[in-house]
């Protein structure tokens, strides 16, 4: 049988207990000076830095949507401002249309008036020429056929005759 | 050199998990293999956290960002079972109080653990063994084959599957949980706790009959949580190495019993396989043994304290703050 054969797993002694106690110990102390606090330094500064940088994120998120909401005010007002400019340069454009067109048709029925007026002063012009010529002819070829001078009073009544015929024919 | 080599692999698997002594002499005193892998084993460690240490810590301004990114892939593993231990398991426990007082000892413990018992997964004094007789060296051989007397090893085992290094390591836990209890509770806090709480010490004079039984069972129990964590440690690490060191036997079984050689190199084999697979295990199995130590220590000293964390088990009210408690504690 070899000697191991006979080793109890339960074996105490005393070099191996004692050695145990006092490397731990050792190491546990070394370990908490000079490692935790380095390691704990550098997860709490990730840590804070992490947090600070998810609070920033948040802050310019707020930000962003009070700009946003803001801005979407803004733009609201001026769709309303907008609408209200076009709607007050519809409403002076159609009164200076209102006002064009009825200066327009004033000044038409003017110029209509005035033709008007020059059309019947030129008609009785044209009348009384014809008047004027027609008697003449008239009394040129009434003369011819009674073959004797007419007086004023023939000459009248031929006039009147013949502007009663030439008014029936309609010329 | 086959003699040797039969001879080397033993008829008993113990052989090769148990402590032994190793080729080194001091004062004349030879040391065991689990005295050596402690010290290297401490010194692994703490050089290893120290690395990991200054790679966690926050870097010069000068790398801007990067200067809060961990570098390594061993800093980075180091750094996660930090954050999960302190974060998911001690401060759910113990309360932040706690926590933050024992953290130090509690992962300290947990990492040198893990180091030992990693160690133990490493086959450095098989190795020594094997290039003894393939150097030839019979007399070498011949000591490693003494493996309690002597040997011409000079590191590698398991320290955690010696009973009095676990043991050692308990002794700290030991100490930790009367600190905190003494700490906290005082002596007089102590004792109540011992004697079944201030609820049955102010209680009704019935109840005193029960105190000296409840104090012998709550003293036992203060020396029987360590020594369940020595021996819990001590079990799982002898009992898959000497499952390795089985499965590895056989093949050298069939031999000695006279068996044909490619008998002995099947059944190897497919030892081999399965031993390969008992490998993996055994990694987790350091792994979890060294966070069970730790846990079932940071549990016994949150016992200790003066929030409600572990006084659940007697029941206990003082204003917990609740983070513990898996289940509620019984009514009076």
């Amino acid at each position: 049988m070899l000697a191991a054969d006979a080793a109890n797993p339960m074996n105490v002694e005393i070099l191996p207990l004692a050695t145990s106690v006092g490397v731990a110990l050792l190491t546990v102390i070394v370990i908490s000076i000079a490692v935790w606090p380095k390691i704990a330094k550098g997860l709490d500064e990730r840590n804070e830095k992490i947090l600070g940088e998810i609070k920033a994120a948040e802050d310019a998120r707020a930000h962003a949507k009070a700009a946003q909401e803001e801005f979407e005010r803004k733009l609201i007002q001026a769709q309303h401002d907008a609408d209200a400019m076009i709607k007050e340069a519809r409403a002076q454009a159609q009164n200076a249309a209102d006002a064009l067109r009825a200066r327009s048709e004033a000044e038409l029925a003017e110029l209509k008036k005035r033709a008007n007026a020059e059309m019947d002063a030129a008609r009785r012009q044209a009348v009384a020429e014809l008047e004027a010529h027609a008697a003449e002819l008239a009394v040129s070829v009434a003369s011819k056929v009674l073959g004797r001078a007419i007086d004023a009073k023939d000459q009248k009544v031929l006039v009147e005759q013949s502007i009663k015929e030439f008014a029936s024919t309609g010329r | 050199m086959m003699n040797t080599l039969l001879l080397a692999a033993g008829d008993n698997p113990l052989a090769h998990v148990l402590d032994r002594n190793s080729a080194i002499t001091i004062g004349g005193t030879t040391l065991p293999l689990s005295v050596i892998s402690l010290v290297v084993g401490a010194i692994v460690c703490v050089g290893v956290l120290m690395l990991a240490a200054s790679r966690i810590s926050t870097g010069p301004a000068s790398e801007g960002n990067a200067r809060f990114v961990t570098k390594g892939r061993i800093a980075q593993v180091i750094e996660v079972l930090v954050l999960t231990l302190r974060d998911q398991m001690l401060m759910p426990v113990m309360g932040e109080r706690l926590a933050k007082r024992w953290l130090p000892l509690l992962l300290s413990l947990f990492f040198f653990i893990l180091t030992l018992n990693l160690f133990g997964l490493v086959p450095f004094a098989d190795l020594q063994e094997l290039l003894h007789v393939v150097t030839g060296d019979h007399a070498a051989a011949e000591a490693d084959v003494a493996h309690a007397t002597s040997s011409a090893v000079y590191f590698g085992g398991t320290a955690t599957a010696c009973f009095s290094v676990t043991l050692g390591l308990a002794a700290i836990s030991f100490v930790a949980i009367w600190f905190q209890s003494f700490r906290d509770l005082g002596v007089k806090g102590t004792l109540e706790h011992l004697c079944g709480g201030p609820d049955v010490v102010h209680g009704p004079l019935g109840l005193w009959l029960v105190i000296p039984i409840i104090f012998a069972v709550e003293l036992a129990g203060m020396f029987i949580k360590p020594a369940a964590l020595a021996i819990r440690l001590l079990a799982n690490m002898v009992a898959g190495h000497t499952l390795m060191a089985v499965l590895f036997g056989f093949g050298a079984a069939v031999l000695k019993a006279g068996g044909p050689i490619w008998a002995a190199g099947s059944i190897t084999l497919v030892a081999g396989f399965f031993a390969i697979l008992i490998t993996f295990l055994e990694l987790f199995v350091a792994f979890l043994q060294a966070f069970i130590f730790m846990f079932l220590t940071a549990v016994f000293i949150s016992l200790m304290a003066h929030e409600d964390h572990g006084h659940e088990e007697h029941g206990h009210d003082h204003g917990h703050d609740g983070q513990a408690h898996a289940e509620p504690a019984p009514a009076h």
